[in-house]
């Protein structure tokens, strides 16, 4: 760790490294430095930049509420030169991390109300930081409802975690709903015959059928694929939710995280944004005032 | 605080100079090219040059640079600074004015350790000038520069009122009072005038009220792809723009496969790899959001002020010819 550089990284060893799916793996990591780990505070909905030496640094989301301190936990999905690096880590190797960067979701400001978690695919990953965070701290919180969509069975991450709260979760005054777009999904459709009240075949936006929800008292924080943000906007303004009571986190490429090297700027002379640190977790108040938000 | 440095003590200020560090100016390297080179005499440097085509941020923002080395031994080495003072002599308004967009930018609450080693071992000279035809800093309100250097010459007859804009300033004077004079009301007289003759110079201006709304309210205007179909595509008017300073960052492997450099050079809006992510969804996936996004940028504020200085870099590099006002007064509705 080089002193005051903000783009110095620091070592952290790979705990676990478990395939979810074929192409997600869920990174446990260790903070080496333990001088780091005093600064090293996170919020759900943060990031970190995540390097492999010699290959570069990705910016890749927190996936977890912070229990210990010198432990870190991400959901990576080999997509690119970075990540592919990370999925060859073995237990014991090192990778490289700078942050935590970002905004973070405002769990403050969300206490007292119901949340309303709408993810897709990959999308769940910083939401399930804000599901733990929450039940943590379940006093402070009213219903929580999950809608997660995923392509199919082998698809879903967490798939232990997520089908016991699934089952169960009803029990803490967490309902979860599940939505698979792949209609030739057997194990999917047992779970809807299971539970239809819970489960559907289409897109994330179809479990609005299902659920209820009531706009004065909730907060809705939204994760996905850019797609699936507009979808699930119109979804909610059709429930007249108010549009700072809106979540959502993005995706763009960011090489420093700390807004310098200008690849995440978004928005119109107006009102320009830097996903890197305004971001990445904006309303969709902001996304009405930034052009080319969602 | 003001003194005069007469004609007859150039040579001995810029010996001055060379005491402090290296020195660099504007350098004739082309028919009417001009960069900042290392300049070994006053006689090599012309200060009264329109424009450089590459802006002093490369003294800051390096078009390449080694951040850190790693090696076998698994550990991130900084560069070390070379503690090497740079003198950079001549300095239009435009590219002080912009120079304090980037101190906004790579000095804020996440400062970024090489810039300000590298703006705090340098000493910047300001000077005068005379606007041509694609200047329009003016427009903008950066004709002047306040503050942003440590010494500034304005021209007149007998030499240069020298403004002084820092304590490094201050003490450069201080250690060479011989060369300087206290400036006289006629002195002062000449500068004001020299300053009023200078502003009423410019041939070229831009209508900037309101121009923040004006692109928000024009982002689904045909003037974006209109232009973006003479564009390029290049990234030129990045390189050559003195706020332009997105950098990408690489890591290189040594062929011994033990160490290794992670490098950051200066990146383009401009070209397609700026918005896309792993997996290749491409934020900015055409010409035309990628243009409009560049005059979005240029169009809007850092710490109140544009991101825009009018220094025609962008107009006068462009080999497609697109003029950066033009297309703004297209905006607005003026053409």
């Amino acid at each position: 760790m080089v002193e005051d550089n903000v783009l110095a990284p620091t070592p952290a060893k790979v705990l676990k490294s478990e395939n979810m799916t074929e192409i997600e793996k869920h990174i446990e990591l260790e903070l080496l430095d333990k001088e780091f780990v005093k600064g090293f505070v996170y919020k759900p909905g943060q990031f970190v930049k995540v390097g492999v030496m010699g290959v570069g640094e990705a910016p890749i989301s927190i996936c977890a509420a912070r229990k210990k301190e010198d432990i870190l936990e991400l959901c990576v999905r080999k997509v690119g030169r970075v990540t592919n690096a990370i999925h060859r880590l073995k237990v014991g190797d090192t990778l490289w991390i700078r942050g935590p960067y970002g905004n973070g979701f405002p769990m403050e400001e969300m206490e007292g109300s119901d949340l309303l978690l709408v993810a897709g695919g990959l999308g769940i990953a910083p939401l399930r930081g804000v599901l733990q965070y929450a039940l943590i701290n379940r006093e402070k919180y009213g219903t929580i409802t999950v809608m997660y969509g995923i392509r199919c069975y082998t698809s879903m991450l967490w798939r232990d975690e997520f089908l016991k709260l699934f089952y169960e979760g009803d029990k803490n005054n967490v309902e979860f709903y599940l939505s698979y777009e792949d209609s030739s999904d057997k194990q999917c459709y047992e779970l809807q015959c299971e539970r239809s009240d819970r489960c559907m075949q289409g897109v994330v936006t179809k479990l609005f059928e299902l659920k209820e929800v009531t706009p004065e008292k909730t907060y809705a924080v939204i994760c996905g694929p850019p797609i699936m943000y507009k979808f699930v906007v119109q979804e909610l303004m059709k429930r007249n939710f108010e549009p700072k009571k809106i979540y959502m986190t993005l995706e763009r490429r960011m090489k420093c995280g700390v807004g310098k090297c200008g690849h995440c700027i978004i928005g119109s002379g107006k009102n320009i944004k830097y996903v890197c640190k305004d971001g990445p977790v904006f309303t969709y108040w902001d996304a009405l005032n930034t052009k080319g938000m969602i | 605080m003001y003194k005069i440095l007469a004609k007859e003590n150039l040579y001995a200020f810029f010996d001055a100079l060379e005491n402090m560090g290296k020195v660099y100016g504007p350098v004739k390297v082309g028919g009417s090219t001009y960069d900042f080179r290392e300049a070994g005499s006053l006689d090599e440097i012309d200060l009264t040059y329109t424009r450089t085509m590459i802006p002093p941020k490369k003294f800051f923002v390096k078009p390449k640079e080694t951040i850190f080395e790693f090696d076998e031994k698994m550990e991130f080495k900084e560069q070390p600074s070379n503690g090497e003072v740079n003198v950079i002599l001549g300095l239009h308004p435009c590219d002080i004015n912009a120079l304090k967009i980037l101190d906004s930018i790579y000095m804020d609450e996440t400062p970024d350790k090489y810039y300000i080693q590298r703006r705090e071992s340098s000493f910047i000279i300001g000077v005068s000038c005379t606007p041509d035809e694609y200047c329009f800093c003016k427009s903008m309100g950066t004709s002047y520069a306040q503050d942003g250097f440590d010494l500034f010459l304005h021209k007149i007859d007998k030499g240069y009122l020298v403004r002084i804009g820092s304590e490094k300033g201050y003490k450069m004077i201080n250690d060479n009072k011989s060369l300087f004079e206290d400036a006289k009301t006629e002195d002062i007289e000449e500068f004001k005038r020299n300053e009023r003759e200078r502003m009423e110079a410019f041939k070229l201006e831009l209508n900037v009220s309101g121009i923040q709304d004006m692109l928000d309210v024009s982002y689904d205007d045909p003037v974006w792809k209109e232009t973006a179909e003479e564009c390029f595509g290049c990234g030129t008017c990045n390189l050559v723009c003195p706020t332009c300073r997105c950098y990408d960052v690489i890591d290189y492997i040594g062929l011994s496969l033990k160490s290794g450099e992670r490098v950051r050079r200066w990146d383009s809006c401009m070209l397609r790899r700026h918005g896309l992510v792993a997996g290749g969804l491409n934020f900015r996936p055409t010409r035309v959001e990628r243009l409009r996004n560049r005059f979005n940028c240029k169009g809007s504020l850092t710490d109140g002020s544009l991101n825009c200085v009018g220094c025609g870099r962008c107009t006068v590099y462009c080999p497609a010819e697109i003029s950066f006002v033009e297309v703004i007064k297209k905006v607005r509705g003026e053409l």
